[in-house]
């Protein structure tokens, strides 16, 4: 930080630091902690994940407008899960995917998450929650051309990120509670939580269907007026 | 050689069939405080943002801009980065969330390490004295001071050529002047060369060095304060560009040098006692109704918060202008939005017509009754065109004195903010208000809008609608008002006919008035004051 | 809390990384039961939880409890049969343990979520990526924005006659409605936060990152501190055991496994310690004058 002189060491360490220390750490602990091992592993793999996207993101060149729109649409994610009745966190990420790429639609999801937890709590889901909403926006930004053309395939994405989200959650719920994957568990979360998945899935396809084309056509047109 | 001299530089912007400026030359020294004048769209942003290669937009230039022996093209972006510029609009110019965060992020910008940066800010701070804006949230501040941190924050880079593009336009007369003395200071004790375009030259006038002023992208004027004061006669369209007192001067058929200041124009004056006619008659109060009354309101935002209105009364007679002026941030726009039903009062009573805003039912009150034109005109565009905007207002439109025809495929987004304050106001309009509230109507107008509006208001007036104005703008509420209420405190403070409101305040008046007051009741604006004295106002 | 909060943010970062790992993935029950007392201790010394938190961890805790001896049936020692499944000792005590874990870690998230202000996280951030430490804090300034622009908006609208939130159609469509003038708003005048970026050098280079926060000798210590105390408690889990199934069969009473509680108590107190410390100091201060 402040002491090493050599700026190329300090380089190095950035990047050497989180990269060897968390798989180490990682290793270490899931041998000590037996009975939490596989929740150990998967929070270093969401770790990791997010470190490895965040390298890709600094070594980049991302211009003024385009850190604009994204600090924007993130804002509004943030934004949306405040205003009562609405929260439409993945719809926004969505559209920010399809309309401006994979990149900012992961940043947008995984910033969100990050930032209204703040306000919200952070926890150990955090990583997850933030790998979960950037995955959410990454692949509908690779998926934009359908996605852009149709409602229906747009709907279908909403139905499939909502379920496909909230069984993934429900893993890790039990991986912490039990220490390992128990089924019987699994099925009480995931049938406990279905009213929560149910309710979410349908705000998820009613504010994607909702905000499809006023989002889309302000979005259409700055990219236009900001020449990116 | 000078410090910046442009030579024969054009500049025409894409499909555009005229050039937004034709070959304009200038030499400016090191040191000077230029200010640039000319009317919306007479190419005053254009010419600043060719002077820094990042903000140019497309176009094809031509000619060549020199800064300091070297062409401005040549400058390497970090090099660029210490030519300053500050616009407009001071929320917009933010980027980040906190203050301190602000003023480093110039600096970090260019790589600069830590020590430098807690440096520099520290010094900043204590040069504009926004030590104790530190830690805040740059979204809680007051438009006049975003606009120092903008500054500030720009100055931290240590530049020595400083842009500034009408940077007080959207604050009130107040921070307005704390901002141009900002400036003033950074010129004189730190000879930072600053070229301000400016609307509202009242003090700029007699600090700067020298006037430019453009017109269709050419320059028509350039020289000393006091020469462009002797070249604009009282007919030219740039009499508005001059401060009060020279504006004064050139109306009562002044010779010799002109006044610029109040102190200088206070002296004109009085060696003019001889010739003032008498006083005006004081207009007679008329009977009428009261429109809009409120009674012994309180309000506040948090159950424990302080109260933002205490004890406000304030009655408004049915088709008279009301002005409700005060300071920034004391409360006047929570009090129109008590006034407009939008906040229910603490305790006290709401009347319009002499019935309660509540008794008012299924929006009935919004309806045919009473509009609000809110300050941020923004806040009603919801479509892609004006035309869109406007459907349900064809009605308005027939009466509305301008045609806004020519509008009407424009994205509203792309008018400019006075064209933007018209289509608000058809909008606002169309619900047929008997009375209107106008929360800062003349934010960020220049002087020819701003006659525009007051024309309008006048109509509205002429119509038997209510006009409630909610201003900073001492000036504007002058040009227009019937009575005038000072908001102080949470309450009324004094409210009075605009001849007396003026005439009888020391400190919270217009210029017109200041320099009159001595040896005339009731000139409060400088048309008055010329028609007293004699003159062909 | 105030000699806690003002510790450099990666000193706090290790703090709860170490306390909340420790807390979490060691199933030791003397350390999550210590763990958990010390965690409603610091939040209840500086007022971060009231009653209704208080009560919905209690919730929690219930619920966590009687979950696991419901739905698992494991254990040798069967004490009933509920519906024809058995009900086991062993099932239950891990269900307690469970609960005692989720209950101080919820705790201990309260806790760190009041240290960690967007400041703090914003900086933690900059030490990874400036940029995204950047575009973390020109979001907050949109929220902060988003908050003030939402209520005129509405308000604007309601003057007009169209915000209505009467019922629920009307509240989501009034609501879309605003939203939809907001994200107009924002977005069209971005390109003048964009210029101004540009203006001020955004884009010329590297860049750095900075928040006004040092490391100081303090921080190196209790760093340190942290560190051994968490190396203690690590060995000390490392060398007990606490099996659950098919048997009770715990052995934390050990040498080591006593040092490691002990170490992890004390790791516990620490920024209870840190202000005890300093309001001492206070109070000394304070009765000099």
């Amino acid at each position: 930080m402040m002491v090493i002189q050599s700026s190329r060491l300090r380089t190095f360490l950035r990047y050497a630091i989180p990269f060897a220390l968390i798989p180490a750490l990682v290793a270490v602990s899931a041998l000590v902690f037996e009975g939490q091992r596989y929740l150990i592993i998967s929070l270093g793999i969401a770790v990791l994940a997010l470190l490895l996207f965040t390298a890709g993101v600094e070594r980049r060149n991302i211009g003024s407008r385009r850190m604009v729109i994204t600090a924007i649409m993130t804002a509004l994610a943030v934004f949306g899960r405040f205003i009562p009745l609405f929260k439409p966190i993945t719809a926004i990420c969505v559209l920010t995917a399809i309309y401006l790429g994979a990149e900012a639609g992961f940043l947008c999801g995984s910033l969100s998450v990050l930032i209204s937890n703040i306000y919200f709590g952070q926890g150990p889901w955090t990583p997850f929650q933030m790998l979960g909403f950037g995955l959410i926006g990454l692949i509908a930004g690779y998926l934009s051309r359908p996605l852009m053309r149709s409602g229906l395939w747009l709907s279908l994405y909403g139905i499939v990120a909502g379920v496909g989200y909230s069984f993934i959650m429900d893993i890790w719920t039990v991986l912490w509670y039990a220490g390992r994957f128990d089924p019987a568990l699994y099925g009480t979360s995931i049938v406990s939580a279905l009213p929560f998945t149910l309710l979410y899935t349908i705000s998820n396809v009613i504010f994607l269907l909702l905000l499809r084309r006023p989002i889309g056509n302000k979005l259409r047109r700055i990219k236009i007026k900001y020449g990116v | 050689m000078a410090y910046l001299e442009l030579e024969g530089l054009s500049f025409t912007y894409p499909e555009a069939a005229q050039s937004a400026l034709t070959d304009i030359s200038l030499q400016i020294e090191r040191g000077e405080l230029v200010a640039l004048l000319g009317a919306t769209g007479s190419g005053k942003s254009t010419l600043l943002r060719l002077l820094k290669p990042e903000l140019r937009q497309n176009g094809t230039i031509q000619g060549e801009v020199m800064l300091d022996g070297r062409s401005v093209d040549s400058l390497s972006s970090r090099e660029s980065a210490g030519i300053g510029y500050v616009a407009q609009n001071p929320d917009e110019q933010l980027v980040t969330d906190k203050v301190w965060h602000e003023l480093a992020f110039t600096l970090e910008n260019l790589g600069a390490p830590r020590e430098q940066i807690a440096r520099r800010i520290a010094e900043t701070s204590a040069f504009f004295d926004i030590d104790s804006l530190y830690s805040r949230d740059t979204a809680t501040l007051s438009g006049g001071q975003k606009q120092l941190i903008n500054l500030a924050a720009v100055m931290t880079a240590d530049p020595e050529l400083l842009l500034l593009d009408e940077p007080t336009a959207q604050l009130d007369p107040i921070a307005a002047t704390r901002f141009i003395e900002t400036v003033c200071r950074l010129n004189r004790e730190l000879g930072l060369t600053v070229i301000v375009s400016e609307h509202r030259t009242e003090e700029l006038f007699s600090l700067c060095d020298r006037v430019i002023v453009l017109e269709h992208g050419a320059v028509i004027y350039n020289g000393k304060p006091r020469e462009i004061a002797e070249r604009i006669s009282s007919d030219s369209p740039y009499l508005s560009f001059l401060p009060a007192a020279a504006r004064l001067f050139r109306l009562t058929g002044g010779r010799g040098e002109a006044p610029l200041s109040i102190r200088e124009g206070q002296r004109y004056v009085s060696a003019l006692k001889s010739r003032t006619t008498a006083a005006f008659d004081a207009p007679k109060p008329a009977q009428a109704e009261p429109a809009l009354e409120l009674k012994n309101v309180y309000f506040r935002y948090e159950r424990n918060g302080s109260d933002i209105l205490f004890d406000l009364s304030m009655s408004v007679n049915s088709g008279e202008v009301f002005a409700l002026l005060g300071s920034n941030g004391a409360g006047k726009s929570t009090a129109a939005a008590v006034a407009a039903g939008l906040r229910k009062p603490l305790s006290g009573s709401v009347k319009l017509f002499g019935k309660r805003l509540k008794d008012y039912h299924d929006g009935s009150l919004y309806r045919g009754n009473l509009s609000l034109l809110p300050q941020d005109v923004e806040s009603l565009f919801l479509c892609d065109t004006v035309r869109e905007e406007l459907k349900g207002c064809e009605e308005v439109l027939k009466d509305f004195p301008y045609d806004l025809s020519r509008l009407y495929d424009r994205h509203p987004y792309d008018l400019s903010g006075g064209e933007r304050q018209l289509v608000a106001l058809c909008k606002v309009l169309s619900t047929r208000p008997r009375v209107l509230l106008m929360d800062e109507p003349s934010k960020g107008l220049d002087g020819g809008m701003k006659r525009m509006l007051i024309e309008l208001i006048k109509e509205f007036k002429a119509k038997g609608m209510t006009v409630v104005l909610i201003s900073h703008d001492v000036e504007f509420a002058a040009m227009c008002a019937d009575r005038c209420a000072l908001f102080a405190q949470g309450g009324i403070a004094a409210v009075d006919t605009a001849e007396r409101f003026f005439s009888d305040n020391r400190f919270y008046t217009t210029a017109a008035s200041r320099m009159t007051r001595l040896i005339a009741h009731g000139a409060y604006t400088v048309e008055r004051a010329a028609r007293i004295l004699g003159g062909d106002g | 809390m105030k000699g806690f909060e003002r510790l450099n943010p990666l000193s706090a970062a290790l703090y709860y990384l170490c306390v909340l790992g420790l807390s979490m993935f060691s199933m030791n029950p003397l350390m999550l039961v210590i763990s958990l007392f010390c965690a409603v201790l610091t939040c209840i010394a500086d007022g971060t939880v009231k009653a209704r938190g208080h009560l919905f961890a209690l919730i929690l805790f219930i619920v966590a409890a009687v979950l696991n001896p419901l739905i698992v049936h494991k254990g040798a020692t069967v004490l009933f049969y509920l519906n024809d499944r058995p009900f086991t000792m062993e099932a239950a005590v891990y269900g307690v343990t469970a609960a005692v874990m989720l209950t101080a870690a919820l705790y201990w998230l309260r806790s760190l979520s009041r240290v960690f202000t967007a400041d703090k996280v914003m900086y933690l951030f900059g030490r990874i990526s400036p940029k995204l430490a950047l575009l973390i804090s020109m979001t907050l300034r949109y929220v902060g924005l988003f908050k003030y622009r939402f209520r005129r908006i509405r308000d604007a609208q309601r003057a007009l006659g169209l915000y209505d939130d009467g019922n629920l159609i009307d509240a989501v469509r009034g609501n879309a409605r605003v939203l939809s003038i907001l994200i107009t708003w924002t977005l069209e005048n971005g390109i003048v936060t964009a210029e101004s970026m540009e203006g001020r050098g955004y884009g010329s280079g590297r860049r750095t990152s900075y928040a006004p926060y040092r490391l100081h000798g303090t921080d190196a210590v209790f760093m340190l501190l942290t560190a051994l105390l968490t190396a203690i408690a690590v060995a000390g889990t490392a060398h007990s055991s606490a099996v659950f199934y098919p048997e009770l069969n715990f052995d934390l009473l050990n040498p080591w496994g006593i040092a490691g509680t002990a170490a992890f108590s004390l790791l516990s107190l620490l920024p209870l310690i840190l202000n005890a410390k300093e309001a001492i100091r206070w109070r000394i201060l304070s009765s000099k004058v």
